[in-house]
């Protein structure tokens, strides 16, 4: 167990040393100058320069690179970087990284969390309801909602929805800016809207990935040997069909969290919702590297410790599977 | 009256006889009167009409909050800032000298008046001597003087100095052109001794970066706790989310009706703020894109306000290089353009067809010259004359921050192509735009150029010889001389004379094709009051009630 842990520890660490070094050089090779577009189009070339000076932005490649970990001096001769909590400064922003990421990345929390409590038991429940009873009529209708609702674009469903229930019906808000000022609507108002996108989208293929499973297992001898023994059809589903057919699909289910963690950017613009995904969009075209790190890191953490997660809940489904 | 108006500046009696000939327009007349010190009010008595420029300080009804939808961006530094939508937080807190309202006309505000000479070169500014600070301290004289220092400072990187810097720095740029040119008369009175006329000072000091800040802020805004004359204060401040500002009592103004106004941040799609409008989330929308007009115009609570102004964008060509060393290719490509079906396609018609000589109708100087309709034989004739019978091909840069912009270069594009010259556009996002905008690698480029009150002032900053936005590094004598004459004539009939000349000029040797002028919007709860379209998109929320 020790060892898995410390395997895994090590290869996030290393993940994350690559990716950082991946943005960095992407950025570094990426058109476009930070002097200016912090300072505008019409800043002279002696004011870029002044700024490019002031942030250490004339400095090598790799000097900026190690100063920004924390492993070498920075221009102003401090040690003063990620090893030591410091994020950075954000060109895009203008204030230290660390001010502002921690409340979108909550932000995004809040959004992943609740689409992520509403995806995972209904994909399980229809999935399961699709999947017990193959070419039902209630199978074909969940098969082709799933299909239908995730092949629409995110943005174009959350259009639509804004269509029907803000502009139509005027029962939503349209936007989630999280603030209850505007209107009266509540912060749970505000997410219902990028949560139905969000659920929209990320079900169907759950619901699929599920009913797959369920059609699977539901034709495995012992189910036969079950029904044979003359156990009802619920006791068959619920004692022997359900468990066995959520195996593959849990490690696809956790994995969600990091998807909907990592690619809510969509949702989070359609819906002005302060989040992750929109700063790292904003913070990527206006070449702010810092925030970009930050932000990817954070991002390479999640998916790394869903994995793991997804690993361990697997070995508890599946006893067969062991540390090793 | 005529010995008062004299008083004022020498040239106002003949603008006013002007005026009651019919020699000059009404709104040409608001502008350069008031430019030469007479008060807007006066200025607009004379000419028969209210006051149409600011909002009426007779309030339906007192207190409320009203929410805008709005980009919340740094704003810690604004003598620096780059953007428009910088100042739209920090303006209800700083305040500038002038103020040039939704009719074009700059009026006196932290300053009480000014005089200029008559050969427009000494400017004094009378402040008002009711203004405090908001820690009690009054607004003298000093204060003005620091900020336009400051502003005129290199090393503090401010685009006021590009504005001024024709008239107040050396010829270095690098320093004042005397060390008296920006003098202290008495507490309350500044001048301004230039070394070349100028007829816009007033328009400059409403420049955007050009609000005054008291010095011990040393040109840094906090927000929350900022010092300042304006009517309210930052009560609190979350970076791309939210900015809340609130009335403060005894604004020499007058104390505004609203108790605060939020600026709630949805990010850029224009999409966002519309269903926040919809849905009662926020009361208005500072800038309605033209593709989300229609959606808006559904609303029936909201208000969609149009201002008329001289926001445009330019196809501009570098006669550095080779491809447009000839005047003749250059006319070509404006010859190749039908500026109406642009204006059309690209922005909805919602506008007016540009004539490639950027000066605006809604410019006071602006001469109307026979429209330069396209003619794809006359510029094939060209081409073939500038030896280039089988056209050539090409590459225009293009921003894509806006989407009109695309839409149009790739219109004029498609029209190009009928004169032989093959254009690939490149649209490039806003980042790596503004980057090589005015850079030689890119000899063929559209950018954008928001309105200015007046057509000198935008032709002195984008094509005199060697200026620093001279995008299309063009260089003509004539121009510069025809344009040095224009900003020195006070004489609106005269002045748009030679403009006329500029106009021709552009037309047949300039470096630009000029697609189109265009419209914006603005849209607000109808239970706003007090809110006017403004042609430069500012807001005035002290001016706001709520009915």
């Amino acid at each position: 167990m020790v060892s898995f842990f410390a395997k895994r520890f090590g290869a996030l660490i290393l993940t994350m040393l690559i990716v950082s070094f991946l943005v960095f050089i992407t950025f570094e090779f990426s058109p476009g100058d930070v002097a200016r577009n912090a300072l505008g189009p019409f800043a002279t070339e002696v004011q870029l320069e002044k700024y490019r000076q002031e942030f250490g932005l004339n400095r090598p490649f790799m000097a900026r690179y190690l100063s920004w970990l924390g492993v070498a001096p920075n221009h102003k001769g401090e040690i003063s970087g990620l090893l030591q909590g410091n994020f950075g400064y954000s060109t895009l922003w203008k204030t230290q990284v660390n001010t502002f990421v921690w409340d979108r990345i909550l932000n995004t929390a809040l959004l992943a969390g609740v689409a992520f409590a509403v995806i995972a038991p209904l994909s399980i429940i229809l999935g399961v309801a699709a999947g017990m009873r193959e070419g039902s009529l209630l199978d074909r209708v969940v098969s082709v909602l799933s299909a239908i609702t995730t092949s629409i674009p995110e943005f174009a469903m959350g259009a639509f929805l804004v269509t029907i229930f803000v502009v139509g019906f005027r029962i939503l808000p349209g936007t989630a800016p999280l603030e209850t000022g505007g209107g009266g609507w509540s912060i749970a108002s505000q997410l219902v809207l990028p949560v139905a996108t969000l659920t929209a989208y990320y079900l169907g293929y759950l619901v699929r990935m599920v009913r797959a499973s369920m059609v699977e297992v539901m034709t495995r001898p012992y189910i036969r040997t079950a029904v044979l023994k003359g156990l009802t059809f619920r006791g068959v589903v619920m004692k022997h069909a359900i468990r066995n057919a959520l195996i593959t699909p849990f490690t696809a289910i956790l994995l969600q969290l990091n998807f909907l963690f990592t690619s809510v950017v969509v949702v989070e613009t359609v819906f002005g919702f302060p989040g992750f995904g929109r700063m790292l969009v904003e913070a990527a075209l206006y070449k702010d590297v810092l925030t970009v790190e930050t932000a990817t890191l954070f991002a390479v953490f999640v998916v790394v410790i869903t994995q793991v997660i997804g690993d361990l809940s697997y070995m508890l489904l599946n006893p067969r599977i062991r540390f090793s | 009256m005529t010995r008062n108006l004299k008083e004022i500046h020498s040239y106002l009696p003949t603008l006013a006889t002007q005026l009651a000939e019919g020699k000059v327009s009404r709104r040409e007349f608001l502008r350069t009167s008031t430019l030469l010190g007479l008060s807007a009010a006066s200025a607009y008595a004379m000419v028969g009409l209210p006051d149409q420029g600011i909002a009426s300080k007779a309030y339906a009804a007192t207190g409320g909050t009203v929410r805008m939808s709005m980009r919340v961006q740094p704003i810690e530094s604004p003598h620096t800032y780059s953007w428009i939508q910088d100042s739209m937080m920090s303006r209800n807190v700083i305040e500038y000298l002038t103020l040039t309202g939704s009719d074009n006309v700059t009026r006196p505000w932290l300053c009480e008046k000014w005089e200029a000479s008559d050969d427009l070169k000494v400017w004094t500014l009378h402040l008002r001597q009711d203004v405090k600070w908001s820690n009690g301290e009054p607004f003298v004289a000093d204060h003005v003087i620091w900020n336009i220092k400051r502003c005129l400072d290199p090393a503090v990187g401010s685009s006021v100095l590009g504005l001024m810097k024709g008239y107040m720095m050396n010829d270095a740029g690098d320093a004042l052109w005397d060390a008296n040119a920006v003098e202290k008369v008495d507490d309350h009175t500044v001048r301004l001794n230039a070394r070349a006329a100028q007829l816009a000072v007033p328009e400059h000091f409403f420049h955007y970066p050009f609000p005054m800040m008291h010095p011990s802020s040393e040109g840094k805004f906090p927000g929350i706790g900022s010092i300042g004359t304006g009517w309210a204060e930052i009560v609190e401040y979350e970076l791309g989310k939210k900015c809340v500002v609130k009335k403060k009592p005894g604004y020499w103004h007058g104390d505004g009706a609203l108790d605060s106004v939020e600026y709630i941040d949805h990010g850029d799609d224009p999409a966002a703020a519309v269903a926040a409008l919809t849905s009662g989330q926020v009361d208005g929308i500072w800038q309605v894109e033209a593709t989300q007009l229609a959606a808006v115009r559904k609303l029936s609570h909201v208000t969609l306000y149009e201002a008329t102004t001289a926001q445009t964008a330019v196809a501009r060509m570098q006669p550095i290089h080779d491809t447009w060393k000839d005047p003749r290719v250059r006319k070509a490509m404006r010859l190749a353009i039908d500026t109406p079906k642009v204006l059309q396609v690209a922005y909805l018609g919602l506008g007016e067809p540009a004539e490639h000589h950027h000066v605006a109708p809604v410019h006071p100087e602006y001469a109307k010259l026979p429209f330069m309709a396209q003619d794809i034989e006359g510029a094939k004739k060209l081409l073939a004359d500038a030896g280039l019978p089988n056209g050539f091909e090409t590459e225009l840069f293009c921003n894509a921050d806006q989407d009109w912009e695309p839409r149009a270069a790739n219109a004029m594009a498609e029209m190009w192509k009928q004169i032989g010259v093959n254009v690939k556009v490149t649209v490039l996002p806003g980042a790596q735009y503004w980057e090589i905008w005015d850079k030689e690698t890119a000899p063929f480029a559209f950018t954008t150029w928001t309105h200015r009150p007046l057509g000198v002032m935008v032709l002195g900053l984008a094509y005199r010889t060697g200026v620093p936005w001279n995008e299309s590094k063009w260089s003509n004598a004539k121009f510069d001389e025809l344009l040095s004459q224009a900003e020195g004539t006070l004489d609106v009939e005269k002045r748009r004379e030679v403009v006329e000349e500029i106009e021709i000029l552009m037309q047949e040797e300039g470096p630009i094709v000029q697609p189109l002028w265009r419209s914006v919007f603005a849209a607000m709860d109808k239970k706003v009051q007090g809110f006017q379209a403004h042609p430069t998109q500012y807001v005035f929320p002290w001016d706001w009630s709520l009915a």
